[in-house]
């Protein structure tokens, strides 16, 4: 049919493909890997390898964050820096800090993570709730390496914090 | 690449002419997808709060072109007009004017004294104090809120034109690091 005809035709092709690959990525699921280990054992066991995981984005948009999940945001002071932490604490939650003898209630629309591994972790015990959008998805499975491969799963082991709802004895 | 068809398509076989008009039609779509979510976008500006920048009266609602070049590699100034999700409630979508920097000292009117702006944040207000619910209500917001910047008004057409970096906030000051207020 013509050189010039087929590699239009191949260009148009992988153009699409590759639209439809960003689209998809933007705003469906995307794969990022794991750098650094405050969510280990969770995540980067062993500090020789990075794990990949499979972040889905449909959350932004009509989804209700449980304890437990594990979400990606972009960093409060730095917004070109992105953080795995898991949601420890939901808006109306009061999160008791080990440093302070207060307690601190999560604002409407914000949320308080931390890494799993407290001791290397950077979160909000150090840049305080975070609000919800800064979030950029949600953790649902580890895709790399193979042995590790799986669902990701709400747990959550911190120090426990009180779920009630307003405490007036507190204001 | 063919958008107007002739007869002579047509006897091509209707079945795969209309899967030609679908796949040119999906991939008009993507594009303006794409673009709209990463480069460019218009929206329609809501309320009074930026006031007589846009919406100077209420019975109109102005259109303005929104670039999402400045989340990449941009420096923000004082005066730009930015879109941003609500702290509050990230469904939400606000409109306001750029009045502090990270590091910038900012003197409430309310209270005696002042408040640094912390790094990777900035504190907005509307141009209009008077019905405007910005950061003097809900503190200054991160730049990863922020969806991107305004440049141009682009309906009705009597107000088309670019948005200039006007900022006619009280004065506060750019010093960085006054140790004194420390």
């Amino acid at each position: 049919m013509g050189t010039r005809s087929l590699l239009w035709d191949i260009t148009k092709k992988y153009f699409t493909v590759g639209l439809i690959g960003l689209t998809v990525s933007d705003r469906y699921a995307s794969i990022v890997s794991v750098r650094g280990s405050s969510m280990s054992p969770a995540f980067n066991p062993r500090s020789d390898t990075n794990d990949y995981v499979l972040v889905e984005k449909f959350c932004l948009d009509k989804y209700r964050f449980s304890h437990g999940d594990v979400v990606v945001f972009s960093s409060p002071s730095n917004h070109k820096e992105k953080h795995i932490k898991r949601i420890i604490g939901l808006p109306g939650d009061w999160i008791g800090t080990p440093n302070m003898d207060d307690v601190l209630k999560v604002p409407e629309g914000h949320f308080w993570v931390e890494g799993d591994n407290s001791v290397s972790s950077l979160d909000s015990r150090s840049f305080g709730p975070i609000p919800l959008g800064l979030i950029r998805g949600r953790v649902t499975h580890v895709v790399w390496p193979p042995q590790r491969m799986g669902r990701v799963e709400r747990e959550t082991n911190q120090r426990p914090l009180s779920s009630l709802q307003d405490r007036p004895e507190f204001y």
